[in-house]
């Protein structure tokens, strides 16, 4: 193992050094590369490229698709901009990797060209925090996710705005058709969890963070976990869900075996699409809280930086691109094409968007009430410690209090060595 | 004098050719290792450019954390489960191929499937065996509703399970090149003596199939002591760390949080654990010969 990690390490350095730059001119043209998570079948997007195109004359866009997964896409971009890799301009960021990648000095300070303040008013609330660090802008903001509540609205009346009224509504169901599992989340052990153990902490009233500080040992934090144990050990969640991420939930829910579901706003195309046996039979609502009041999703979404290792005649270009990615027009294209909602505040009131993605539009009161995760170029360390604890609360192997406080000591570790 | 030269002039020509490989097998092999030793010396966050001699700060670390001990008696249980099972199970499939049942060559083939595929891709397909909720194959085997993946307990034991499934049919192979060794006339001699088939089994088959025997248990171990694969793909480590090996823990430490120091120094206790247990295997089987 250590010879392997050895090795992995210096071929990861020496591969990448050896990719640089090729993303120069190409039969005469700049050539911009952008890399991209995929966003759907549609061609929306390429489109928006072929678009600017247009509009730049001697450019050519070329669009570089990463793997789906962000875990491995944050793995690409740890050695390839570790690497020093110029070899694209534009990258997608995860709203938890700004801080570091901002830190590391691998996004381009876009400050001179969108101040923190036009970020701040432009995007939705919660977003300036994610991009902007000493008063500079590091990324822009393309398209948000949040946590909402999926319900059966053939199995129950209404959505329901208390954790009371949940456990209520799901046994009952549960009672009156034997093949039903009550309500399911995303419980494996990764960051999915945390997701939802923030969620939960929100709703019981209580905050994520102080100052600088991550608050973990807090009366509302104890009662969360204790929340989403007793979900599992009343059976009002199937086991099942301790080892779920957002695709076992949702095929679950798609099967008909659940009443409500804990999701990022995607999986709602799925249930409505033609064929779909519950099409028709699922609403969206706000978390639900301890109080009635809607419930504060974790925000999440993707932002756009620029490679800050690229040449300087290119970063006039590098902005307009993004400009015009992050531009109204685009973010209501992007949101009628694959449902992603728009970052932008003023999409949300574009009569284009509000007939072709009436969902998105609807969905803006989540987005606005959305908070973000710890803000911190150590996030990745901080989530890899509480994911274990968090799994341990909630499948009983640690109580609420002992697993609060091993994380605690771990995060304080963890910030105390710095 | 005369004698002596050469013998000087063959040892010489003797280190010439062993070079190259000696260079190639520190270039590749001892090279990794001690950087890795050093970079354990480090605090080292790659991406913030931190990079500083700390001593033993990270080991002083490792001997007080509790997840560190947590991954290496899950490391211990893995291994020590899988290959017994696998030995166990190995040997019985060798021993019935061996015996020349119908269609050998076709069922020697057929047993290697599991071990063909690759890790990652077995793991997949299990994965999705464990997760199916409720009308999956093990749902059909009466496992309704129990979260194999998700439950403390259980996760360590699937994928125990997926490893005894996919490297069973190699033990049986390794072990069938041992039994294919013996000599038939030794058979002979027992079946005119009148010795019984069980009789046969314990007292020249199993006996002379030894030395293959604990080869083959010592790659094994070897190998399933750095397991990362499979529970990487079943689990993560979850649930609550419950399948978290040491090589799993090193590389979220790593390539997830960024942190090559106290990852390396993870490595390296990985690395020293797998040394002891192969140095045990020798010196056990130099006392075993020399009984």
């Amino acid at each position: 193992m250590a010879a392997l990690a050895g090795l992995g390490l210096a071929a990861s350095m020496s591969s990448c050094r050896s990719e640089r730059a090729h993303g120069g001119r190409s039969n005469g043209k700049i050539a911009l590369v952008i890399k991209y998570q995929p966003l759907g079948e549609a061609d929306a997007f390429q489109r928006l490229l072929r678009d600017f195109e247009r509009d730049h004359p001697g450019v050519s866009v070329v669009a570089e698709a990463l793997p789906t997964s962000s875990d491995v896409a944050h793995q690409f971009f740890l050695t390839a901009l570790e690497g020093q890799a110029r070899d694209f301009d534009l990258f997608i960021v995860d709203i938890v990797w700004v801080a570091e990648f901002a830190r590391a000095g691998w996004l381009l300070d876009l400050s001179p060209f969108v101040a923190p303040s036009e970020v701040r008013r432009d995007f939705l609330a919660g977003l300036g925090d994610a991009v902007v660090f000493d008063d500079k802008t590091f990324a822009l903001p393309w398209y948000v996710d949040t946590g909402v509540l999926y319900y059966r609205t053939d199995l129950v009346t209404h959505a329901p705005s208390t954790y009371q009224e949940l456990i209520f509504a799901a046994e009952r169901a549960m009672r009156e058709r034997a093949e039903i599992g009550g309500f399911v989340w995303q419980g494996r052990q990764y960051e999915g969890l945390v997701c939802n153990v923030y969620e939960a902490i929100w709703g019981h009233g209580g905050e994520t963070q102080q100052g600088g500080h991550l608050l973990l040992q807090t009366d509302a934090a104890r009662a969360a976990l204790h929340y989403l144990q007793s979900l599992l050990r009343t059976r009002v969640s199937p086991p099942t869900v301790t080892s779920a991420g957002e695709e076992e939930a949702r095929r679950a829910f798609q099967a008909g075996k659940a009443v409500f579901m804990r999701n990022w706003p995607y999986a709602f195309a799925e249930s409505e699409r033609a064929g779909s046996n519950l099409r028709g039979k699922v609403g969206l609502a706000p978390l639900p809280t301890v109080t009635g009041e809607p419930g504060h999703g974790v925000l999440g979404g993707y932002q756009l930086g620029v490679n800050a290792r690229i040449a300087e005649d290119k970063r006039e270009l590098c902005i307009a691109l993004l400009r015009h990615l992050t531009s109204r027009a685009a973010s209501v294209e992007l949101a009628i094409a694959y449902g992603r909602s728009p970052a932008r505040r003023d999409a949300y009131d574009d009569p284009r968007l509000v007939s072709e993605a009436p969902l998105v539009a609807a969905l803006r009161p989540a987005f606005e009430r959305a908070r973000p995760r710890p803000v911190t170029p150590y996030y990745m360390m901080l989530s890899d410690l509480l994911q274990g604890e968090f799994s341990a609360a909630i499948t009983g192997v640690r109580s609420p209090e002992e697993a609060l406080a091993r994380a605690q000591a771990l995060v304080d570790r963890l910030t105390e060595v710095r | 004098m005369q004698r002596a030269r050469t013998e000087h002039t063959e040892k010489a020509w003797a280190a010439i050719m062993m070079a190259p490989a000696v260079l190639v097998l520190a270039a590749v092999a001892l090279y990794p290792t001690l950087a890795s030793i050093w970079l354990s010396f480090h605090r080292l966050i790659l991406v913030f450019h931190e990079q500083r001699f700390v001593g033993f700060e990270n080991y002083a670390f490792l001997v007080k954390d509790a997840r560190f001990f947590g991954a290496l008696g899950h490391t211990a249980y893995f291994t020590v489960l899988s290959v017994t099972a696998e030995l166990v199970l190995g040997l019985g499939l060798a021993l019935f191929l061996q015996a020349g049942p119908p269609a050998r060559t076709l069922l020697r083939a057929a047993i290697l499937v599991p071990w063909a595929i690759p890790t990652v891709v077995s793991a997949r397909m299990w994965a999705w065996f464990f997760t199916q909720q409720g009308d999956g194959l093990l749902a059909a085997l009466g496992a309704r509703d129990i979260a194999w993946l998700g439950t403390p307990g259980y996760a360590m034991h699937a994928a125990i399970l997926v490893d005894v499934w996919k490297t069973t049919p190699f033990v049986a192979l390794l072990l069938l090149t041992g039994l294919v060794g013996i000599p038939p006339a030794i058979y002979d001699a027992a079946a005119i003596d009148g010795a019984s088939r069980l009789r046969t089994l314990f007292r020249i088959t199993l006996p002379l199939v030894r030395p293959v025997f604990v080869v083959t248990a010592l790659l094994r171990a070897l190998d399933a002591f750095r397991v990362f694969d499979v529970v990487y793909v079943l689990t993560e480590g979850g649930p609550a760390n419950t399948t978290e090996t040491l090589s799993v823990y090193a590389y979220k430490t790593m390539m997830r949080a960024g942190d090559f120091g106290y990852g390396s120094a993870l490595s390296v206790m990985t690395f020293i654990c797998v040394l002891f247990l192969a140095a045990g295997y020798f010196a056990w089987a130099r006392w075993e010969e020399n009984r």
